[in-house]
């Protein structure tokens, strides 16, 4: 220290300034109010005026507008990240796609135009036909298959809104985000994102059940009877979609039950219930769709894929966002909050309508992979996966939002399990996106031969069926799929099976055949390409290549030969 | 530049790479655009022999064989010259269990000819083949055959009701014959092979023994072209009608598969010019034979189309049928 203003410390000091003990230690003066230190100029304060109070916290958990629109930007940049995400998959048309569309035109045709149904669809769809594929077929007429793939999209992030809008409602915004944005990174939500068809109307209105649900519990009673119409046309859309309406059930008694009492919750559990259960016998006794919902849900026939095989799928598709799940659900029941509010004494649950919460939303992950390994069979198990998963979803982010802890302390635990979702929902989606084969040069070949009115035997057909029937070329009364076969012989008799396939080759009755030859063909492949070699009447002309995200393999077509060689 | 024009370019200046970079690339995921990270080898869409194996508008091959020469001959300019017209199809010899020639293939047909590939199962037997002994050969061949994506004409076995080859009637029964014959084909087309023309390739049933040819046929599925073998020789038949037409009424009761004479050729001498005539007009006035292969070469005898100039200039005169020698490119 040098020198200093004289003036400055001399005005009103305790002592006087002594040039000669400069550099000793020296206590300053207390300084007037009146100067700022180091400014040389005044500050300017009112006579008026005092401190404030202090409040105990930095920030407060009330509700406000800030918080609605900084939480729901958040959403919309969660959205835009999952519909990129979905639409990054590319493929043609799976068979399901294909046949759904294809089927819906023809519902159109025979519902709106009188014209017959050959097809037999409600014997054998997992859905009802007059909806999902009427309305994919409505939206291909107008936009093509992209457009129902996209109506698929908007389903999905839907969902995706309509599980954060839940999430909040049962617990708060942060923890609706995190739930949010691990089901939006699921591989089934990207899956199905892009995928035309039930499965995402079915479980958009499986989310819009739930929210309903969830909104309505204190409302009214009979406000349950709105959510039952959606439940029911949830199980309408895709019957598989029944196997959560307990589920559902149980959340809005679970919800009624803390916002009033339990006769009230059991009154809107009874009457949603009740609301459901008519509506949908209605439906049953109204409809012949019985005999599909046997064979395609209840009565499925059974695989043979091992327990070990579907255990370990499951836990790659789905055991992140589960675990995370079971994880909120203790955490959960041992404490109702983070306590990031000091002070606060509002009363929350208790741990065991906490723990009935978390188990019940947990526990409805399992309802899919335990049915279909009591089947033993893994088909759709990747898209049914994604149902359980939207229950489970809000308690996976309150297990995310107790690993970042309270105020944000540990965000590299949620940065980690996001990049761990995020990496292992983009592989595995694009992974079982490609597992069917592109037919993206079938096409062409196939449009070269078909010729209007020719008879084809194909696997697959539906593809087939749905581009070259835009392209006006056939119809799919005109092929026959290796599944079913109803062939009457040249002396009269009505063959089926392989009886079927085997004399309608010798015979030369289909003009081509398309066969999928990969490592692995079934029976009904093996004999119909037997005969076809045996039988001298085909050539396979063309054999198209192609590999997928699981292995390889090439369509092959083949054409009837000109004449018969034989004299 | 105005600056709502600059504003623009700079838009699109910032949106070209963002939509540049989400368009996806050849080495993305299968099911994400795109072909993983290991490069294809197959052909996405095979080359279509259909039309092939009856061209269109009564068009016939023009084939010839160099036995013993390279694939890319200096003797085929030479021919070429001296017949007066190129040919469409040539023929070459593949030995067993030798790798399949695929850039001379490859050059067969940038010179706008079918390759016509004679595959001589001499290094195994016709049952080993059949038992499946050498599929890794077959499938390595198959797989070559169908990432080269050009047309290819494949006998295997010929001459079969023969007695002079390894896999003749000494060394194997009919049953083997088709057996393996089956074998190969099957692992043909599950390997994803459609771009081959099937030759089945007996002799001539005169002058060999009496081999009936029936159980020697493998199948009207497995057989594309009955491809005859038989020579105008200074001592045998030396028509058509006696050469070829018995085997072929022979074949006619099971099969009404096209014919293509897949090794023929004249002996030199003073009944040369009448032959070439001969089977020239043969080829031409049957709709059900769709050319055929001369075979060049001074062997034994002198078969080359100038053994002598009457021969030569008979065979120019016939070559010069506009049917003969058509772009195998082009249906």
């Amino acid at each position: 220290m040098t020198t200093a203003p004289t003036d400055r410390y001399s005005v009103g000091a305790a002592g006087s300034y002594d040039p000669e003990t400069t550099l000793r230690l020296r206590v300053p003066p207390t300084r007037l109010h009146e100067f700022a230190p180091g400014y040389a100029f005044d500050e300017i304060t009112r006579a008026d005026w005092a401190l404030g109070r202090v409040p105990d916290n930095g920030w407060s958990a009330a509700p406000s507008r800030r918080r609605t629109w900084v939480s729901r930007a958040l959403l919309a940049c969660l959205l835009l990240a999952q519909a990129a995400l979905s639409l990054r998959l590319h493929n043609s048309a799976f068979e399901d796609e294909a046949l759904y569309v294809y089927a819906g035109h023809a519902m159109i045709d025979h519902l709106f135009h009188g014209a017959p149904d050959y097809g037999g669809f409600d014997t054998y769809f997992s859905g009802s036909p007059a909806l999902y594929p009427v309305l994919a077929a409505w939206v291909d007429s107008v936009a093509g298959l992209t457009g129902v793939r996209l109506m698929s999209l908007a389903f999905m992030l839907g969902s995706t809104a309509l599980l954060y809008s839940l999430t909040r409602m049962l617990f708060n915004e942060r923890t609706a985000l995190c739930a949010a944005g691990v089901f939006a990174v699921c591989q089934s939500t990207l899956f199905l994102g892009n995928f035309a068809t039930y499965d995402a109307a079915a479980l958009f209105l499986l989310a819009w059940t739930s929210w309903l649900l969830v909104r309505i519990a204190s409302g009214h009673w009979a406000l349950a009877l709105t959510a039952s119409l959606v439940a029911a046309l949830a199980v309408a859309v895709k019957y598989a979609s029944a196997l959560y309406l307990p589920t559902a059930a149980l959340l809005l008694f679970l919800v009624a039950y803390r916002r009033s009492d339990r006769r009230q919750a059991l009154l809107r559990g009874a009457v949603f219930t009740a609301g459901v259960t008519v509506l949908l016998g209605i439906g049953v006794l109204s409809t012949d769709y019985l005999q599909a919902i046997r064979s395609t849900t209840t009565d499925r026939a059974h695989g043979t894929t091992s327990f070990l095989d579907m255990a370990w799928d499951c836990a790659k598709w789905g055991g992140l966002l589960f675990a995370l799940a079971c994880l909120g659900t203790v955490l959960y029941t041992r404490r109702d909050r983070l306590g990031e509010i000091r002070g606060r004494t509002a009363e929350g649950p208790g741990a065991r309508w906490r723990l009935a919460l978390g188990a019940v939303l947990t526990g409805t992950a399992l309802l899919a992979p335990a049915y279909q390994i009591h089947l033993q069979t893994e088909i759709s198990l990747h898209k049914h996966i994604g149902y359980g998963l939207l229950f489970a979803a809000p308690m996976a982010g309150v297990g995310v939002t107790r690993l970042m802890g309270a105020h944000f302390r540990f965000p590299q635990a949620a940065i980690a399990v996001g990049v761990l979702a995020l990496t292992l929902g983009m592989s595995q989606s694009a992974q079982n996106y490609g597992v069917w084969p592109n037919t993206q040069y079938l096409i062409p070949e196939l449009a070269k031969n078909v010729r209007p009115g020719q008879k084809w035997l194909g696997q697959p057909h539906e593809g087939p069926v749905y581009y070259l029937s835009d392209m006006r070329l056939t119809d799919y009364t005109l092929w026959t799929s290796i599944y079913y076969i109803d062939y009457t012989g040249r002396k009269g008799q009505r063959l089926s099976g392989p009886d079927g396939y085997r004399a309608a080759i010798q015979d030369g009755w289909f003009d081509g055949v398309v066969l999928d030859w990969s490592d692995q063909p079934g029976d009904v492949q093996s004999l119909i390409r037997g005969e076809m070699r045996s039988s001298g009447r085909y050539r396979m002309a063309s054999a198209l290549t192609y590999r997928t995200s699981v292995g390889t393999g090439h369509f092959e077509i083949w054409l009837r030969l000109p004449g018969p060689h034989r004299s | 530049m105005s600056v709502v024009a600059r504003r623009k370019v700079l838009a699109w200046a910032l949106a070209a790479p963002v939509v540049a970079g989400c368009a996806p690339s050849l080495t993305a995921p299968i099911g994400a655009g795109g072909e993983g990270a290991t490069k294809r080898t197959a052909p996405y869409v095979p080359f279509d022999v259909t039309w092939m194996i009856r061209p269109q508008h009564d068009r016939k091959y023009l084939g010839v064989s160099f036995p013993g020469a390279p694939v890319a001959s200096p003797g085929l300019d030479a021919w070429i010259g001296k017949a007066g017209k190129a040919p469409n199809l040539l023929s070459y010899r593949l030995t067993w269990g030798t790798d399949f020639p695929v850039e001379d293939t490859r050059a067969v047909w940038q010179r706008v000819m079918l390759p016509f590939v004679v595959w001589e199962p001499s290094t195994s037997t016709l049952r080993e083949i059949a038992e499946g002994r050498d599929d890794d050969y077959v499938r390595r061949t198959a797989a070559a055959v169908r990432d080269l994506n050009v047309p290819i004409a494949l006998s295997f076995g010929h001459e079969m009701n023969g007695d002079w080859f390894p896999w003749g009637t000494r060394a194997a029964t009919p049953e083997e014959f088709v057996g393996a014959w089956r074998h190969v084909h099957d692992l043909f087309q599950d390997t994803g092979v459609s771009n081959v023309i099937w030759v089945w390739s007996p002799s001539v049933v005169d002058p060999t023994p009496p081999v009936p040819l029936k159980p020697y046929y493998p199948g009207d599925a497995y057989v594309d072209w009955l491809g005859l073998v038989g020579y105008y020789t200074s001592t045998g038949p030396h028509t058509y009608r006696t050469l070829f037409a018995p085997t072929v009424k022979e074949i006619r009761a099971f099969s009404r598969a096209p014919v293509l004479l897949a090794e023929t050729a004249s002996a030199a001498g003073a009944r040369k010019p009448a032959d070439i005539a001969d089977l020239l007009r043969a080829v031409t006035g049957r709709r059900d034979v769709v050319g055929f292969v001369w075979f060049d070469t001074a062997a034994q005898a002198d078969w080359r189309i100038d053994s002598s100039a009457e021969a030569l200039t008979a065979f120019r005169r016939v070559a010069r049928d506009t049917r003969f020698g058509f772009d195998v490119r082009r249906p």
